[in-house]
């Protein structure tokens, strides 16, 4: 069965059908990519998964369950979360206090700060406990945020765009916790822009445009896809 | 529990603090034992609202409702319905968290921004006046008058001066140490994710409603317990004062100017200016009618536009520079600051 099971998702902000009936399965163990155009959806997506917005049709499932309309915080506790693709910022909070309040979601007070502790040394920002998020580099902020996915124990996580703005060398710490994670059994779900990085992550992935899943499959299969080609560069012109 | 809440109770310098405190009564002659009073007063409705204001970053005008509640509820219910004045202290308590409560599902039924929050709390706090003044079991415009205090404890009577200082020292210790143990437990860490970003909160599995009303009826509630006390002490209960939102102003000011959020920064802010406040207005308000206010209003300009954020942070980044390191309470290293 799959873990997370999105059926038939449609989303209309006034006369804008931002997701138009959208369906796809994740199985546990994954990391499915979900790529597309500026605008094609993908964020909004994110947002009816995780319970920041509700689907005006469809249904989502987590491990069998409708979440539709369940609150976030039921969601983080039983296991799934989601990242931010524009930072998020803490006016008077350190590293170690937000990612603590991540960690706050399965532990106990003393357990979760020694646990973020480890998780903010695991994605690689060792040292910068006390700093204020806002003093960190973009990359470091794209840490973050996965740190604090992580924090709250997830079983599947859904990252939005930790790549984004990164140079190439840039996204290979955030990408190599991301492995890491997966091989802990975490199933991951992720939007990206950068091709060549959810080429090389993603064991599947999917394609958004305009609303719409357009094309599923393996990346190298996806690639090769006339639909995708077209959504990305355009119709070919045969002259 | 964070361990850092037990560190800080076995340190000696807050008990040397608590046990001078207590010894203050012995020397100090009763107009200035009565200055200090009122500093303990507001050093306890500073501490209470700064755990909705401070630490959870909803600017509450309500809290007048809460103390209203507490001093005329209470007294109402001794002189006209005969109830020992313990059992008003708990239902004004309990009228008070409930009244709290119903702000926080207000707040969180129609998701309301910032400034909304502030000015639905403040027009439910002018409602509550109006509501004092014009109910005759609660005294109306008049108030109550509660009967002489002859230090007997089973009738919530502390005998006056040094008696109420003692119990407004055990209130204002109460609120601060209910604070700061907030601060070291998840829902402080609940409240200030909340309060710097409350998408990133939620995101994280934060219960936003659950934590913004548990701090509103911790809040609501003990500033009904101080306004019980506050009343006894003056023997008056006076609306105008107690019921008004000037108070609540007057709290918000104070937490203010000692530094929001941090659980000793309404504390301080108290113990300066309600004593400047006072002293100012025994040297200048004989001069010309006013004089003290627009001095006590100038040195409050002055704090806020040298440190906005509040004395206190200031204070402790310049103690963390002496001895080069230690990161203050609540607040971010000094990375950037």
């Amino acid at each position: 069965m799959a873990l997370l099971s999105v059926q038939g998702v449609t989303k209309r902000f006034g006369g804008l059908t931002a997701v138009n009936a959208v369906s796809f399965d994740v199985a546990k163990g994954e990391i499915l990519g979900i790529i597309g155009p500026n605008g094609a959806g993908k964020t909004t997506l994110f947002s009816l998964i995780s319970g920041f917005l509700t689907p005006d049709e469809g249904d989502v499932l987590f491990d069998g369950q409708s979440i539709k309309g369940v609150p976030t915080h039921v969601q983080v506790d039983r296991g799934l979360v989601r990242s931010f693709q524009i930072v998020q910022t803490f006016a008077d909070m350190d590293v170690l206090d937000v990612v603590t309040t991540a960690a706050l979601a399965k532990l106990p007070m003393v357990e979760a700060i020694d646990f973020a502790a480890q998780t903010i040394r695991r994605v690689g920002l060792g040292g910068k406990e006390y700093l204020t998020p806002a003093v960190l580099s973009l990359q470091d902020k794209k840490l973050l945020e996965v740190a604090k996915c992580v924090a709250t124990q997830p079983r599947l996580i859904l990252l939005d765009e930790v790549m984004a703005g990164l140079t190439m060398a840039e996204t290979e710490a955030p990408l190599a916790v991301i492995r890491e994670l997966n091989a802990s059994g975490v199933t991951i779900v992720m939007v990206e822009h950068v091709m060549p990085v959810i080429m090389r992550t993603a064991t599947r992935i999917a394609v958004i445009n305009f609303g719409e899943k357009i094309a599923e499959g393996t990346p190298q299969g996806i690639v090769e896809d006339k639909r995708v080609i077209e959504a990305y560069f355009g119709e070919h012109l045969d002259a | 529990m964070k361990p850092a809440f037990f560190q800080a109770l076995r340190n000696p310098l807050w008990w040397l603090l608590l046990a001078a405190l207590a010894m203050l009564p012995l020397g100090l002659p009763s107009y200035y034992l009565h200055i200090a009073t009122l500093t303990l007063v507001y050093v306890a409705l500073g501490s209470a609202w700064n755990i909705v204001g401070g630490v959870g970053g909803q600017i509450s005008l309500a809290h007048s409702l809460f103390v209203g509640t507490g001093a005329m509820l209470a007294s109402a219910m001794l002189l006209n319905s005969g109830i020992n004045m313990w059992v008003g202290l708990v239902v004004a308590a309990l009228v008070s968290g409930l009244m709290g409560f119903l702000i926080a599902v207000i707040d969180f039924r129609f998701k309301l921004g910032h400034l909304s929050f502030a000015l639905i709390t403040l027009a439910f706090a002018e409602m509550g006046e109006i509501i004092v003044i014009g109910w005759d079991y609660l005294g109306g415009a008049s108030g109550l008058f509660l009967p002489r205090d002859k230090g007997d404890f089973s009738a919530f009577q502390f005998g006056g001066g040094e008696g109420a200082f003692y119990v407004m020292l055990f209130l204002a210790a109460l609120s601060v140490l209910v604070s700061f143990a907030i601060l070291n437990l998840p829902l402080g860490y609940y409240l200030r994710t909340i309060r710097d970003n409350e998408n990133a909160a939620r995101a994280i599995g934060v219960n936003i409603f659950r934590n913004k009303a548990l701090a509103m009826v911790i809040s609501a509630v003990l500033a009904s317990i101080i306004g019980t006390a506050y009343a006894r002490y003056l023997t008056f209960a006076d609306p105008y004062l107690l019921s008004s939102p000037v108070l609540t102003i007057e709290i918000v000011l104070m937490a203010t100017v000692g530094g929001l959020g941090r659980s000793m920064g309404p504390a301080l802010g108290a113990l300066l200016l309600v004593p400047l406040g006072e002293i100012l207005r025994g040297k200048l308000g004989g001069v010309l009618p006013g004089l003290h206010y627009f001095v006590y209003g100038g040195v409050v300009v002055a704090v806020i536009l040298a440190t906005p954020r509040g004395l206190l942070p200031l204070i402790q980044e310049r103690f963390a520079r002496l001895r080069g390191n230690a990161k203050p309470e609540g607040s971010v290293a000094s990375s950037g600051a």
